[in-house]
């Protein structure tokens, strides 16, 4: 062979190795598990963060269109339901026909103020109870194949069981038992900013993948009802002054496995042991604290708190979404008297984006999530897209699981829910830079054409739908793996 | 490092591919065909991410859209190597 033929076919061979390394490095970059932001390597390390600072903005992005007004806690879906399960149990046997037939006239005076102003809550609670019968009924059916979901599920929920649970209830007015143990002799901080720095970097070491302080506007106080003291109508306790917010995401494997293999409550645990470390440190320091998590242990509403610390924008599905974990956040927070510097909020073009993109709303199994073009409902004092709960709520207590324990397909389907490799990173970091909104643009054309997407009943059981995941179950959760059945 | 060596080899060879082809090179000429392989190494990458995340359909549909799509822009970018 000629020197020439040598290093044209040498070439030639080059090229074909240069393309098979980059789909070998690809391939790698898409499965490599560090990629799962929040989880990795690098727990708190600087190249997991989006770079904000080219994004503050001074007001944040949600729209203030009246006079703002407090969330009375019948407005919480859990809280109403709790208050309507409470009165029916009240009544006996037959309680649940008895209310059911004689409407919402027959209601306790709280409960008929907000059943008569939503009809359709009330109406919707009785078909979700009859959606959780059947839930039950079937579960046998689907108890083998997501036998390892649901102990799964269950080992994470197992710590939020009864009174033990971390971190405690609050037992008290918030003036006694925020303040329980503040170290009485507390060295003098050295300014907000060394505050909000030192805050920060512990809430890491927790546990926490993003961290955020903004002050607590009165309008994100719930009201109606205060952990500790009961049902009271009351003012902003003058000591909560700011709220350090965090987030960290669900283990990613399950979470594209929703509706059926993923579970809430794996977060949930671990946002509650952050937070209840936090309150515990920020006392041994020498100031107030008070925790604010979920399920439903809040006085707080954290996703506007979020939003005004900067963490993320409000998305279509009523869930905040920021760069780093896209919908797959969730939310703590705890309320201090610490005097610390707030964060600004950030335009990062998510509710445009969510303008346009509504997957979530073709995607969620029970038609709950709003498909205007843009935010149109004034609730509040803000404009922004609603959620209807008690169909959310209806979709929980239909899917393959054992009981309602939430169904999160709109986060798992979100475009902005994708790992933290360079492909995700170059779309995060190119999108909000676009003022033309091309980049938006391609990448959701992208997304809805390349992308399979079951399609909203699917993911409800037979004969609604087939039991579909929106991604495949990782092997360590789908049961015929290990077992036989 | 290796990948540069596999780089300057595939170009080097890719020389004397287009002087049998009878093509004369100037700088625009091999700046357009450096493109056009950098689009071709990213979308072949890219598609196979999302392979790597289990989107199997998605990476297909990538690799295949990009690819006719990168096609047609090298058998343009060729006729325009020959032509010019």
């Amino acid at each position: 062979m000629h020197r020439r033929d040598f290093l044209k076919f040498t070439g030639l061979a080059s090229g074909t190795l240069v393309l098979g390394g980059a789909a070998a490095a690809g391939y790698m970059s898409g499965a490599d598990k560090t990629g799962n932001t929040g989880w990795g390597r690098a727990p708190y390390a600087k190249d997991q963060f989006f770079n904000r600072k080219p994004f503050f903005v001074t007001t944040p992005t949600y729209e203030k269109v009246g006079t703002p007004q407090r969330i009375q806690y019948l407005d919480n879906l859990f809280r109403r339901n709790g208050e309507l399960g409470m009165h029916i149990r009240s009544l006996g046997e037959g309680g649940l026909e008895s209310v059911k037939g004689e409407g919402i006239s027959s209601l306790p005076q709280e409960l008929k103020a907000y059943y008569t102003e939503h009809p359709s809550a009330f109406e919707e609670f009785f078909l979700t109870r009859e959606s959780a019968k059947q839930q039950r009924e079937r579960w046998p059916e689907h108890r083998n194949q997501y036998l390892l979901a649901e102990a799964w599920s269950k080992a994470h929920a197992s710590p939020l069981k009864g009174r033990e649970a971390y971190p405690p209830q609050p037992q008290g007015p918030p003036e006694e038992w925020d303040f329980e143990g503040v170290n009485p002799d507390p060295l003098k901080l050295k300014s907000p900013q060394h505050g909000s720095e030192l805050i920060k970097k512990i809430t890491h070491t927790f546990g926490a993948t993003l961290v955020g302080v903004t002050a607590i506007k009165e309008e994100w106080v719930y009201q109606g009802i205060l952990r500790g003291v009961g049902k009271t109508n009351f003012a902003k306790p003058a000591h909560w002054k700011n709220a350090i917010v965090f987030a960290i995401p669900h283990e990613w494997e399950s979470f594209y496995a929703n509706p059926t293999y993923g579970t809430s409550y794996e977060a949930y645990t671990m946002l509650r042991f952050i937070a209840g470390k936090l309150e515990t440190f920020i006392r041994e320091i020498g100031f107030s604290s008070r925790s604010h998590v979920p399920p439903n242990s809040y006085d707080l509403i954290i996703p506007p708190l979020a939003i005004d610390a900067g963490l993320g924008e409000q998305g279509r599905h009523g869930v905040v979404i920021t760069p780093e974990l896209g919908a797959n956040t969730r939310l703590a927070a705890v309320s201090t008297d610490m005097p610390l510097e707030p964060d600004k909020p950030v335009d990062l073009g998510i509710m445009k984006f969510c303008n346009k993109c509504k997957i979530c709303a073709e995607e969620c199994p029970s038609g709950a999530i709003s498909f205007d073009d843009k935010p149109t409902k004034v609730v509040r004092g803000y404009r922004r897209w609603c959620t209807d709960q008690d169909k959310c709520f209806k979709a929980w207590n239909q899917v393959a699981t054992s009981s309602a324990r939430g169904c999160r397909v709109c986060l798992a389907v979100c475009p902005y829910s994708r790992k933290n490799n360079w492909i995700h990173t170059f779309a995060r970091e190119l999108d909000p830079r676009d003022p033309t909104g091309f980049t938006a643009s391609t990448m959701l054309a992208m997304q809805k054409q390349f992308f399979d997407y079951p399609g909203g009943s699917q993911y409800l059981p037979p004969p609604d739908g087939n039991n579909k995941t929106y991604g495949k179950a990782p092997d360590w959760l789908r049961t015929e793996e290990w077992f036989d059945f | 490092m290796s990948m540069g060596v596999l780089i300057a080899l595939f170009f080097t060879g890719l020389r004397y591919w287009l002087a049998d082809a009878s093509i004369t090179m100037n700088w625009w000429k091999w700046l357009i065909l450096s493109a056009w392989f950098l689009f071709l190494a990213i979308t072949v990458a890219a598609a196979f991410t999302l392979m790597g995340e289990g989107e199997w359909t998605a990476g297909k549909r990538f690799l295949l859209f990009f690819g006719i799509v990168l096609l047609l822009a090298g058998s343009g970018i060729w006729k325009l190597l020959k032509k010019v």
